[in-house]
């Protein structure tokens, strides 16, 4: 009765949404599926942007001694192409993946926090809108997607350029640890009963791990983006070298950082291709455990190896082997995921279908992105490759051809579970053809150009350098790539209306979101399903897979043999008029504004800080409106409670 | 059958390129076709067609890597080797090269095997072989890379303790040149202690020598990269870093700022110019000669006035002088000073030193030759030749309407620039010979000019660096009792902190002056500065 006696006294002049269609019912709702797509479709915009930006940056290279744009406008446009492909893409697209399959995939109705779900997403679109609000000051920022102190500080970062990044990083690192503790708990907590943490699919294993590694990696970079700004507003000399700073401590800290995050952007797409792999090879995952393990062990390391970045800094000869050796050691779980998905569809019955295209994509350019990791991980040939494209050609083979490929991979996977129809297989084909030879196009040559001695982050090069030739191809092979992007839209646009219905189970898969219907009605699971099995779906369905390959495989004893109750598939144990019924029991959490207003209240109080003080007072109080409003309401409204 | 294949792949890969970096066509084929090894008993038992076409397929393999060294034009491609820092480097990345492309074709081709083994033809009747895994394998996948990686660490940390120790593998340097390379928005800076010679842009060496680069810099973080002699060392400020180098040969390397450093950092370049022990002792004899005092009343000899009011406050034109050399890294850290105080209204900030300038090839950070039409070019709009330089937004000229030049005075200054060439050996005694007897304040102007004084301290009454000297007669004479004015003035140009008035701080300024300066000197100083209005 107090807590009701509270409720009434807190002011909230908004009715609680209630409908569910309509605008107002996207922006106010907490259903993780809602929330998932409005991270897709903001990350897709944001790729458009990036890109867009990229192809600037090419035309102006495709030249010699090219004026397309000003220096300052390309140093502008490097920063936020690498700023807005890491922060507003790759994560906010794994995120989408996170939102739509983490509860799904382990057997749950939604996410641990579903308004905090929606706050982490509207605090990601305000952070990332802000950040991009800076081309309209003018004052985009122009050192670089890694800020490195000095050059950011004092004299050398007039204007506030340089304030647009750390205040919108700032933003999107709370957006992104408010994410990472929610599905750590999902994960931790939601799963359905009978689901061991080895009975977890590999997709859900690389959730939990990115989960930890951002909880571990973004507060470094809180604190190190606090004391740059810091330095730049109250002159205290954290990075100054003038007063006794240490500009390299930045990179120390930027790093320990920015070598997790690697990770971050890579293994939700390990997590997807180690799904994709098995259902169109009709075979398990080779390894499972291998596969989990060594995921595991790349996050672990990732954070051992930060100062291979930084080799050309003058570390001492000690600590420049010590980084190369743990470089090095990265490389062995690295290519036990890589063996083991060869190993997967090894003896499998594959079916080249656009998702398939896209994870042997993966593979295929992972190994070469993997290589040539390997040639810097030896400073003394880094230090001829340090800064240049063959940096460039390396990390966008990882990130383009990994991260990327392996996105796209689970967006034609998982399209029909998320909106019930396929996308278009002859337009998927001509979309990963077109990127595939559009991407090795762009950065292979870049790997030569390096080699030859180009450094990265330079708006133009003389027409001596003997690089103008190889250049020119590397911009027709971006076109190409920004044509395949183009026909993935048509795809999506000729598909959203007359694409084919699919079934609940389309590519006769394996894990749990495939044994209810798609579109995937509101609820999830009409009933909590009880796990006995890793891949327990494929397993209900060919109950006869587990005896064969018990008496085949003496690895893993985690499979025991299906009752024969157990194997009808879910829906199948529901009646529909269960299914329908006024009162079937479960209750959802109601749409809040409140989410919304604390995201926009956050990102305005950090986009004020470069105004007047009173528009400073005026966002926290917003903010603190939100926060207060929604710690006083209800999960769900107590007059609509049965 | 298969051994002596392996064998001979092994062998021929390092081979092709070997062959490649020299981009010599014919011997790339050559090599990669067996030509060389035709009469060798492992190509006698490699008899089969698969093997036969082995040398052909390695030649496709590595097709990317003969296009790399073939495009090269040569002076910017770590390749193109000219000294063993970037030698050894160099055979480390093609033995990892040729490792990475055996496993690169291992790997790939069995993964394109299984894609065309493994397709599904129509509808199958019957599942796969359901296998979970196979521990075996698992530690086989493990441990071969393990074994990989180990072939490369070892050589890789024998390398880099080896080159921290000097630039010839194995071996500590008896007698290193020691230079200090100082970075800067957005030139380089060459300072050679010991020898009093400072430069710009354009760094001598002698061949066959150990150079020690010290690696400096006053304003943000930079990097020193000469592809063709080592690889790219930091130079960080309030750090000490340190590079070996050394060139086999003579030639010009170019080299590039390889941190992003803002907004003109594409247009840091600058040039290596490695020459015989005798050349390079001559340049430096040059560099320490004051080039030909211009005709009076020619253009050259206004240009020298037009430089010595619009850009000796930034440039140093006369570092010859041994004093002034010395002087000079106190004069660029008091001129970042003076910008860092106020970079958006400074009028000054550190510049290359312009020292016999017409001795170097190319200027603007080393990305336009110079000559007379470029040198024009440059001056009227640096914006037009490198975008982003600090001199069009600091300098008053470009800045300040009152100040900026005519295109007299602009053809006046490419001029003398153009003059600032040393004299002859011979010509020197007299070139630096004392006025003598008499107090001369015109010499007082010309010393004030040349020695340093007027990179901190205008003729009016603003502030550069130290106070403006303009109407020091009125303020000289009542400054200290029983000092007279001329003797305050002298005192406080021998020893700056002697007298600090009016709760000024500790003098920043050299305490260098007193021993560059004649007695003779000083009084032609002191009557020159007493007569600023």
């Amino acid at each position: 009765m107090a807590q009701e006696a509270v409720i009434s006294t807190f002011p909230n002049p908004f009715p609680r949404p209630k409908s569910d269609t309509g605008i107002w019912s996207w922006i106010t709702t907490v259903d993780h599926k809602r929330i998932g797509t409005m991270y897709g479709i903001s990350a897709f915009m944001f790729f458009l942007v990036g890109g867009t930006e990229a192809l600037i940056m090419r035309l102006q290279l495709a030249r010699a001694d090219s004026d397309l744009v000003s220096p300052e406008v390309y140093n502008q446009l490097f920063t936020m192409h690498g700023t807005t492909m890491i922060f507003l893409v790759v994560m906010p697209l794994s995120a989408a993946f996170f939102n739509w399959l983490v509860p799904l995939m382990i057997g749950a109705r939604d996410v641990a926090f579903p308004r905090l779900n929606a706050f982490s997403y509207w605090t990601f679109l305000a952070g990332g809108l802000l950040i991009n609000l800076s081309f309209a000051f003018n004052s985009a920022p122009n050192a670089g997607w890694f800020g490195y102190a000095n050059l950011t500080e004092g004299a050398y970062a007039l204007g506030n350029n340089t304030t647009f990044w750390v205040i919108g990083l700032q933003v999107l690192g709370i957006a992104s640890l408010a994410a990472a503790f929610n599905f750590l708990v999902t994960i931790i907590n939601l799963r359905a009963p009978g689901m061991s943490f080895m009975k977890m699919p590999v997709f859900i294993w690389m959730a939990l791990i990115v989960q930890i590694l951002l909880v571990l990696a973004f507060p470094v970079i809180t604190v190190a983006l606090i004391e740059l700004q810091f330095d730049r507003l109250y002159l205290t000399n954290f990075f100054n070298p003038d007063a006794g700073g240490e500009p390299v401590y930045w990179q120390h800290m930027f790093w320990l950082f920015g070598h997790p995050e690697v990770y971050i952007l890579i293994l939700p797409a390990m997590g997807i291709v180690s799904e994709v792999l098995p259902v169109f090879s009709r075979k398990p995952l080779f390894g499972y455990p291998f596969v989990v393990f060594a995921g595991a062990a790349i996050a672990f390391m990732g954070f051992f190896v930060w100062s291979h970045h930084m080799f050309t800094t003058g570390l001492g000869p000690a600590a420049t082997s010590a980084f190369a050796l743990s470089t090095m050691a990265i490389a062995v779980p690295t290519g036990i995921k890589i063996f083991n998905w060869i190993g997967t569809i090894w003896g499998g019955q594959i079916k080249l279908n656009s998702a398939m295209l896209f994870s042997i994509g993966f593979v295929a350019l992972f190994i070469v992105g993997g290589l040539s990791g390997v040639s810097h991980a030896s400073p003394p040939t880094d230090a001829q490759q340090q800064d240049t494209y063959y940096i460039v050609a390396h990390f966008h083979y990882v990130l383009f051809g990994g991260s990327l490929f392996g996105l796209f991979s689970g967006v034609y996977y998982w399209w029909p579970k998320f909106t019930g129809k396929f996308l278009s297989e002859k337009l998927g084909k001509i979309h990963f053809w077109l990127m595939f030879v559009g991407m090795n196009l762009t950065f292979f040559p870049m790997h030569w150009l390096g080699l030859d001695g180009m450094p990265r982050r330079i708006f133009t090069y003389g027409g001596d350098s003997g690089w103008e030739r190889t250049n020119e191809w590397i911009t027709v092979g971006a076109f190409i790539i920004a044509l395949s992007i183009l026909v993935f839209m048509i795809n999506y646009v000729k598909t959203w209306r007359a694409g084919t219905v699919a079934g609940a189970d389309p590519w006769d898969a394996r894990t749990l979101e495939w044994s209810i219907p798609s579109p995937v009605p509101v609820y999830n699971f009409v009933k909590i399903p009880q796990v006995d099995a890793l891949d327990d779906w494929w397993v209900k369905k060919y109950p006869e897979t587990v005896l064969h390959q018990e008496s085949h495989d003496t690895d893993s004893g985690q499979l025991a043999p299906a009752g024969a109750e157990d194997v009808l598939p879910m829906q199948a144990r529901v009646s529909p008029e269960e299914l329908l019924g006024e009162d079937h029991g479960i209750h959802l959490p109601d749409k809040s504004y409140y989410p919304l207003i604390a995201a926009l209240g956050l990102a305005f109080f950090g986009g004020s800080l470069m105004s007047a003080w009173w528009l400073t007072l005026i966002a926290g109080l917003i903010m603190l409106y939100g926060v207060m409003g929604w710690i006083f309401e209800p999960v769900n409204d107590p007059e609509d409670h049965h | 059958m298969l051994r002596p294949g392996l064998l001979q792949k092994a062998l021929t890969a390092p081979a092709v390129a070997e062959a490649a970096t020299k981009c010599d066509p014919q011997a790339i084929s050559g090599v990669a076709l067996g030509r060389r090894s035709r009469t060798s008993p492992t190509m006698r038992l490699s008899r089969s067609s698969l093997l036969r076409l082995r040398p052909a397929l390695i030649l496709a393999i590595l097709a990317p890597a003969l296009f790399t060294a073939c495009v090269v034009d040569g002076n910017q491609s770590p390749f193109n080797a000219a000294g063993p820092v970037a030698e050894d480097q160099k055979n480390i990345f093609i033995f990892i090269f040729v490792i990475a492309v055996v496993v690169f074709v291992l790997v790939e081709s069995a993964l394109l095997y299984s894609i065309v083994r493994f397709r599904q033809k129509g509808t199958a009747a019957k599942l796969p072989n359901q296998t979970h895994g196979n521990t075996r394998l698992e530690i086989g996948w493990t441990l071969a890379p393990v074994l990989i990686l180990a072939a490369i660490a070892i050589p890789t940390i024998s390398l880099i303790f080896d080159q921290d120790k000097g630039p010839v593998r194995g071996q500590v340097p008896d007698n290193p040149l020691a230079i200090d390379a100082i970075g800067h928005q957005w030139w380089f800076e060459f300072t050679y202690p010991g020898e009093d010679v400072v430069t710009a842009n354009e760094l001598h060496i002698p061949v066959d020598r150990a150079v020690e680069v010290n690696l400096i810099s006053d304003d943000v973080i930079h990097s020193f990269w000469v592809p063709q002699l080592a690889g790219k060392v930091d130079m960080i400020p309030g750090r000490a870093n340190r590079l070996f180098i050394q060139a086999d040969e003579a030639g010009t390397f170019l080299g590039q700022c390889a941190e992003f450093c803002g907004e003109a950092h594409a247009n840091m370049r600058f040039r290596v110019i490695a020459e015989s022990a005798d050349d390079y002792q001559a340049w430096l004899d040059g560099m320490r000669r004051p080039p030909a005092s211009p005709e009076p009343g020619s253009p050259a000899a206004a240009g020298q006035t037009v430089f010595a009011q619009n850009c000796s406050t930034c440039h140093t034109a006369n570092s010859y002088r041994p004093e002034v050399a010395r002087a000079e890294r106190d004069a660029q850290l008091g001129r970042q000073s003076a910008f860092k105080l106020d970079p958006e209204n400074s009028r000054i900030i550190s510049a290359p030193n312009l020292t016999n300038l017409a001795l170097r090839s190319h200027f603007a950070a080393g990305i336009i030759e110079l000559n007379e039409a470029n040198l024009r070019k440059w001056i009227n709009d640096p914006n037009d030749i490198k975008q982003g330089n600090r001199m069009s937004k600091q300098a008053a000229i470009y800045n300040d309407p009152a100040s900026a030049l005519s295109s007299e005075e602009v053809d006046q200054l490419v001029a003398y620039l153009m003059m600032l060439t040393p004299v002859a050996a011979d010509a020197v005694p007299e070139a630096m010979e004392e006025t003598g007897g008499e107090v001369s304040s015109e010499n007082g102007e010309q010393l004030f000019l040349n020695t340093g004084c007027s990179g901190c301290h205008s003729t009016g009454t603003n502030t550069i660096v130290g106070p403006g000297l303009g109407g020091l007669s009125d303020r000289a004479g009542s400054t200290v009792e029983s000092l007279s004015a001329e003797d305050y003035v002298a005192q406080s140009i021998v020893s700056p902190s002697a007298y600090i008035v009016g709760g000024a701080p500790v003098s920043a300024m050299p305490g260098t002056f007193g021993a560059q300066l004649s007695a003779g000197e000083i009084d032609d100083l002191v009557a020159y500065l007493l007569s600023l209005e």
